[in-house]
């Protein structure tokens, strides 16, 4: 059963290895759009050395670390529902003898794979250097940065794959997709750490999944607050991660009641 | 003469019923409209209240103000718009190599670029106009700016020269594809870049880089330098000229973008080959 997926995940890996030229491209843009942010941290730092209890050393650490990632989290989920709706291959998908989204989930595995070494090592490498090294604040927190990643990575993909999803009663989801796109950059704290908005603003976001995306992690590995509060952070984390499962298996079961009725 | 004037006519004729058509086929799929309506609004908003934040964290921005940084900004996102409007497709130009689209181009007697980019006018852009323009009001509300005539000419010229800048760079990105062979988008990182350089004071950035952006990729005239010397901010550049300059230099980037397309276009082969 496993193997099945395994396969489909190597064949991801071959197939984005394919254009090199969008490797380089990538990794020029991405690394461009990563030290603007330092230097655009570092304006801001100019003259005050702790900002919101955080350092400037700290938020670099944090931009280097939210860039790397953003590589870790780019899902293809949404765009491949989109198209099998689109041109009708969803109902061959589904007649095949495996779970159509367990497939899309392994390609998302596979095209990971692949960016660690074409993208994330070369922006670790280049962030160290022209930046700086990104030390981990507190490395006894270790562990508990890798578990939160992990369920970062699968939040982020089941709220993409939800996404996805409405593309079977819209067709069209461009749109959408991009609403999301915006949401997730802007409250995730991917981009500005959300300690710096008002704290009304604060507290309603600590309420939604996106902050548990990019923020939690990240807050981990700069040393920002405690163990304590990484704990209580990671249950709300964790409580999120159960209700998006539970949605989502709730609405796939939905969705493919649906192409099967109108499919006859 | 008369021939270039019936030629333009003509152009202008096609305009007119492509729009009409952009018109038709942005109805097709209503949840779209729905879409884009919020999620482009959105982001601009957003962007905004994140400035505002920052401003009241760090006190202000590189010496500018948050007013000031509100004018920028609403300028910034009004050429972004209209660039969104009329050269957009420069960033999916990948996929109409490789998919071998432009063999319906080169069959019409009208100019390959001026089909590309009129014929998949983007309607929707109009919805990053409207957050643009409330932020720039707002800014200048908040600057005091008077608002003259010359006042008026001179945003309208800099937002001209802008947009053929960000419309320029879009096409240069665009036509590697003709020597890539690749499908690649960078419009989102393109964004993303000019975002950053032109939403924020350019000055924020290190000497080698303002440089770099004023002379090589002249991003920094987009909005920083007409901006600066129209408030009077850490003016480097200043005077009534500015905004003619950013004009002049949109008129650059897109008569050599214009000209590396063509050259790209020479390397095009059809689909069949």
């Amino acid at each position: 059963m496993l193997k099945k997926y395994l396969y489909v995940i190597k064949t991801q890996i071959i197939r984005s290895m394919a254009y090199e030229f969008n490797v380089y491209g990538n990794i020029i843009m991405q690394t461009i759009i990563m030290i603007t942010s330092a230097y655009f941290w570092r304006a801001l730092y100019k003259g005050q050395t702790m900002v919101g209890d955080v350092d400037v050393d700290s938020m670099l650490t944090y931009v280097i670390m939210s860039s790397i990632l953003s590589v870790l989290f780019i899902t293809n989920v949404e765009r491949r529902i989109q198209n099998s709706v689109e041109k009708g291959t969803v109902a061959t998908d589904l007649m095949k003898p495996i779970n159509v989204f367990g497939v899309y989930f392994a390609e998302d595995i596979g095209n990971i794979i692949a960016l660690v070494f074409q993208n994330i090592l070369p922006i670790f490498i280049i962030g160290s250097l022209m930046i700086k090294l990104p030390t981990m604040a507190n490395p006894k927190d270790i562990p508990l940065f890798i578990i939160s990643v992990i369920e970062s990575f699968l939040i982020n993909w089941l709220v993409a794959a939800l996404f996805g999803m409405i593309a079977f009663t819209a067709v069209n989801i461009d749109a959408l997709i991009q609403v999301k796109k915006h949401l997730l950059r802007l409250l995730s704290g991917s981009i500005i750490p959300i300690w710096f908005f008002p704290v009304g603003v604060q507290k309603v976001l600590e309420g939604l999944p996106f902050v548990y995306i990019y923020q939690l992690p990240l807050s981990i590995y700069i040393g920002k607050g405690s163990s304590v509060e990484y704990l209580s952070q990671m249950r709300i984390q964790f409580i999120w991660l159960v209700v998006l499962s539970v949605v989502f298996f709730f609405v796939q079961n939905k969705v493919i009641r649906k192409v099967m009725v109108q499919g006859g | 003469m008369v021939r270039f004037f019936k030629e333009l006519g003509h152009y202008l004729d096609v305009t007119v019923h492509v729009i009409k058509m952009a018109f038709m086929t942005i109805i097709e799929y209503p949840s779209n409209i729905a879409g884009w309506l919020i999620s482009n609004p959105l982001q601009f908003i957003m962007g905004f209240a994140i400035i505002k934040f920052v401003v009241e964290s760090f006190g202000q921005i590189n010496g500018w103000t948050y007013g000031q940084l509100a004018f920028l900004y609403g300028l910034s996102v009004i050429s972004h718009a209209l660039s969104m409007i009329f050269f957009v497709q420069g960033w999916f130009m990948g996929y109409f190599v490789i998919e071998g689209e432009f063999d319906r181009y080169l069959t019409r007697p009208l100019g390959v670029l001026y089909q590309f980019f009129f014929t998949n006018i983007n309607i929707f852009g109009i919805t990053d106009l409207i957050p643009g323009i409330l932020v720039f009001i707002y800014g200048c509300v908040k600057c005091h700016v008077v608002v003259s005539p010359l006042f008026v000419i001179q945003i309208i010229i800099m937002l001209v020269g802008a947009t053929f800048i960000r419309g320029g760079i879009y096409i240069l990105l665009g036509s590697t594809s003709f020597h890539t062979r690749s499908a690649v988008d960078f419009g989102q990182y393109t964004q993303e870049i000019m975002d950053k350089t032109t939403m924020y004071p350019l000055s924020m950035y290190p000497e080698s880089m303002q440089f770099i952006l004023t002379y090589l990729i002249p991003i920094g005239w987009v909005s920083f330098y007409p901006v600066s010397s129209l408030l009077g901010v850490e003016a480097k550049f200043s005077g009534l000229v500015i905004p003619f300059v950013t004009l002049a230099v949109g008129f650059i980037v897109m008569l050599i973008a214009g000209a590396y397309f063509n050259f790209g276009l020479r390397k095009y082969e059809s689909a069949g080959n």
